[in-house]
């Protein structure tokens, strides 16, 4: 990422400081209990939910409410303290509990007892016992709300990162699917996963994701979109270029054509990466339905997207400059739906897109019950009184609609917004200069997604650079006895062969 | 070989390439009107000129890469300092440099003259030139990749012209081509000399040609490419010459453009409209490339970041548009650039081949001389 001079001579000047104040945190464990009760105490500045349990005189139980699971505590941890040796190692060997560890650093086991383990202190031991008894407060697996297909797995990733991955896991029984863990933000310390199958994804990949990710120097972190932004090629396009998803079958999809993934703690979205543009209009739903259909469907899609991009410029076009483009018989309704219209079509083109715009927004931030009356209630009132009041023309009403009802087919949300506001900028220049305006736009559009790259993979992908054997499945979908497992941009030979020879047998 | 460039391999791009940087790079503005020109000369043979140009084109493109396969990785502007030494060479470098920027202003030029008589007659030519000039120097900033790219997709948008010739195909008369060979050879010879214009664009093989990866076998891919153009460039001219009766097509400018002018479809009508806005997708490639090439040209002369050539060189040709904006200043333009262009892609190709041939077998005397001794 670029940054200028001064902010790296910043950075520096940070990372010495950080420097200096981690060298000091290598802290011992006082073998004092009163000694040792007040130094944890210090370094959490005395919480309320900080719980002191003594198990017998020399032994104390120490962990923060709530972050613990109650019935293990309780049945295991504390029942079989009374029966063993006051010594950690004993304890370490007889706690029946899956992780326990010997800590001798006062900052680790502080850092474990904040993800929810219980430590164990005994008088006259430099060393503590943590036994690591978290309970969770997540929701339950629910169904996706943003990716919805009707045909298909209808589970959703939801906020926890071991259930997450568990989810993965369950899709992809592999011992080469490889896990990779990282801490990122200095205040929130949320941990990440960076998964991907070994010898399916592309190294250069995995490390370029892996570079950037330990690059990184942020405060703090809390939504897995936050770090797309962070990580990508060029943050400051409109267009995304990695993938957020929050359909764990989309993501191994994904995994399994050679992309690489990251899943975020407290984040239902999940990344993938490179993400190349045709492949945000295609759904995972497509491989599920029967070729034709999916091909009909996918067809339909990247129609709705040119409608929804160009047709309400083309009418400002038309209607302001181009007359004479339009035949007469069209011509005719056109002026009369238009006659009693005071603005000219730019203003009156903008003022729809704005009011769908409203209700867009208004109907996503409400529940779902009232957005989908607020949607019915002003689209067809606004609507309806707009040509009535004589603000608007039938016409352009229907174009619209069109328009919004098309770019919500983009199967992908973050994609779905970049297709409806890439359409203000292009109504103005239509308005202004015509098709002339209309064609400026295609041009710098062509050229920024020719230069765009995702993890320095080309974007444009495999339609620049060609690659004309992708073509065929990227446009329609392909009956799967023709689908190589091969996604644009994710390419690697070997593993490619062996999978085709796999189908082969499995006819 | 001194001047070699050195190119790595993640800048090259395949030579199938060429056939769409070679296609983009030929149609351009030319392609509007150079009926009118043709016809003045070689009557209802224009056709059998615009074919002869192109097998001239073939033969001056074949020249210029037998010179370039003498040399490993080189362009025309280190050919030029290895033949001709560093000053003359330069010299020559300049020359084309200016050859390219003239290119860019001319088409830049046309282009704008057309939308200033069939769009919008009032818009201003400065605020077209700043518009075009914008678009041009964002994919030029972006590389040579994204350059080869624009080729590739305005390919597609020249590929609806010839199933849309169906419809004026309805009016045509055969008859408007009879007699064949009715024309003297002089006046089919003035009639290749005045498609130079046109035809010209793949003398950009000059300088892209260290960028192609596969060297063995980019050759195919530029022929390709000029049959492509010549296939358009016939259809076109043979549809426009039994479309039009003789009268009428020395009188009309833009004959291509009137051509689509009378199409009729239940929704849209006059399309040339459109089809002079989508033209600037057209002309984009064309521009870049010849920015790239003068670029290239520069870099051998004097090492400048691309921010401060981007710089000069947009504000030499946005001072020099300034001067240029009467039809017939434009016309002599064109005439002028015409001829200059039909030296540097018709006859100066040979002469080169001839001075690096000789240079070559110097060389080559030179070596087994040194061996004897």
């Amino acid at each position: 990422m670029f940054k200028n001079n001064k902010q790296k001579k910043e950075d520096k000047e940070k990372k010495e400081q950080q420097k200096n104040e981690e060298k000091p945190k290598k802290e011992p464990i006082s073998p004092d209990k009163n000694q040792f009760l007040l130094t944890v105490k210090e370094k959490l500045h005395s919480p309320s939910d900080f719980i002191v349990r003594s198990v017998s005189d020399n032994m104390i139980v120490v962990y923060v409410d709530n972050l613990v699971d109650n019935k293990n505590l309780n049945e295991i941890i504390l029942t079989q303290l009374q029966e063993v040796e006051e010594t950690p190692e004993a304890i370490h060997q007889k706690l029946t509990i899956p992780e326990v560890d010997i800590v001798d650093e006062l900052n680790k086991f502080i850092g474990d007892m904040l993800q929810g383990a219980a430590v164990v202190h005994i008088v006259g031991h430099e060393k503590v016992v943590v036994a690591k008894i978290s309970a969770y407060q997540s929701r339950g697996l629910s169904a996706p709300e943003n990716e919805s297909q009707v045909i298909g797995s209808q589970v959703g990733f939801n906020e926890n990162l071991s259930t997450n991955i568990s989810l993965i896991r369950r899709y992809i029984t592999n011992p080469n699917l490889c896990n990779e863990k990282f801490v990122l933000g200095k205040q929130t310390k949320t941990s990440l996963s960076l998964l991907y199958i070994h010898g399916i994804a592309t190294e250069e990949y995995v490390n370029t994701v892996r570079q950037r990710i330990s690059d990184l120097d942020i405060q703090d972190i809390l939504d897995s979109a936050v770090l797309a932004e962070l990580i990508d090629d060029n943050s400051k396009s409109i267009f995304p270029q990695m993938l957020l998803t929050e359909r764990p079958d989309r993501f191994c999809d994904g995994l399994l054509s050679g992309k690489v993934g990251i899943v975020v703690n407290g984040s239902s979205m999940a990344i993938l990466c490179p993400y190349a543009f045709i492949e945000f209009f295609q759904s995972r739903e497509d491989q599920n339905l029967r070729w034709p259909i999916a091909s009909f469907v996918r067809l339909l899609r990247f129609f709705a997207i040119f409608t929804s991009i160009f047709l309400t410029p083309i009418y400002v076009a038309s209607l302001t400059y181009h007359y004479e483009v339009i035949p007469q018989p069209l011509l005719v309704p056109l002026s009369e739906s238009r006659a009693i219209v005071p603005f000219p079509p730019i203003i009156e083109a903008l003022l729809l897109e704005l009011i769908i715009e409203l209700l867009r927004e208004a109907g996503a931030k409400l529940p779902t019950k009232v957005g989908q009356t607020i949607g019915i209630v002003g689209g067809i009132v606004i609507g309806t009184a707009a040509v009535q009041a004589g603000i608007t023309s039938n016409i352009l009403i229907i174009i619209v609609a069109l328009g919004a009802l098309s770019s919500f087919t983009t199967p992908n949300y973050m994609m779905g917004n970049v297709i409806r506001i890439v359409r203000f900028p292009i109504i103005l220049l239509a308005g202004f200069w015509g098709y002339y305006g209309i064609m400026i736009a295609i041009c710098l559009m062509l050229i920024h997604l020719l230069r765009l790259s995702s993890l320095g993979a080309p974007y444009m992908a495999p339609f620049y650079p060609p690659r004309f054997k992708q073509w065929p499945n990227s446009i329609i979908r392909l009956p799967i006895t023709f689908i190589k497992r091969q996604t644009v941009n994710s390419r690697n030979e070997d593993s490619n062969e062996s999978q085709q020879g796999e189908k082969k047998v499995a006819k | 070989m001194k001047n070699t460039l050195y190119v790595g391999n993640t800048q090259k791009f395949n030579a199938f390439l060429l056939f769409y940087v070679v296609t983009a790079s030929q149609i351009g503005v030319g392609i509007h009107g150079f009926q009118r020109v043709l016809y003045s000369e070689a009557k209802q043979d224009a056709w059998i000129s615009l074919v002869l140009s192109f097998v001239l084109a073939h033969i001056a493109v074949m020249v210029m890469m037998k010179t370039l396969d003498m040399y490993e990785s080189n362009d025309l502007y280190g050919i030029h300092l290895d033949i001709f030494g560093k000053y003359f060479g330069n010299f020559l470098n300049f020359i084309y440099i200016v050859y390219c920027m003239a290119a860019f202003l001319a088409i830049l030029k046309n282009y704008i003259e057309v939308i200033n008589t069939w769009v919008f007659p009032y818009l201003d030519t400065i605020f077209l030139c700043i518009t075009i000039l914008i678009i041009v120097v964002y994919a030029f900033s972006g590389g040579l990749r994204v350059i080869v790219g624009i080729c590739f997709f305005s390919f597609f948008f020249i590929l609806w012209i010839p199933p849309i010739l169906i419809f004026p195909l309805h009016y045509s008369d055969l008859n408007f081509l009879l007699p064949v060979l009715d024309t003297e050879l002089k006046g089919i010879a003035k009639g290749v000399l005045s498609m130079s214009f046109t035809i010209i664009g793949f003398e950009i093989i000059n300088i892209i040609y260290p960028f192609v990866k596969e060297k063995d076998k980019y050759k195919r891919y530029v022929h390709f490419g000029l049959l492509f153009t010549l296939f358009l460039y016939l259809s076109i001219l043979l549809i426009s010459l039994t479309f039009f009766s003789g009268e009428q097509l020395s009188k009309t400018i833009w004959a291509t453009l009137t051509l689509f002018s009378i199409i009729r479809l239940p929704f849209i009508e006059r399309v040339e409209i459109i089809t002079i806005c989508i033209w600037l997708i057209i002309i984009l490639p064309n521009l870049c490339l010849y920015m790239w090439s003068a670029y290239r040209g520069v870099l051998r002369m004097k090492f400048i970041s691309t921010k401060k050539f981007t710089f000069f060189f947009v504000l030499i040709i946005f001072v020099v548009n300034l001067y240029v904006n009467k039809r017939a200043t434009i016309n002599m333009l064109n005439d002028y650039f015409g001829k200059v262009a039909f030296i540097v892609v018709f006859v100066y190709p040979f002469i080169l081949f001839l001075f690096a041939f000789i240079k070559k077998k110097i060389k080559k005397s030179q070596v087994s001389k040194n061996e004897e001794n």
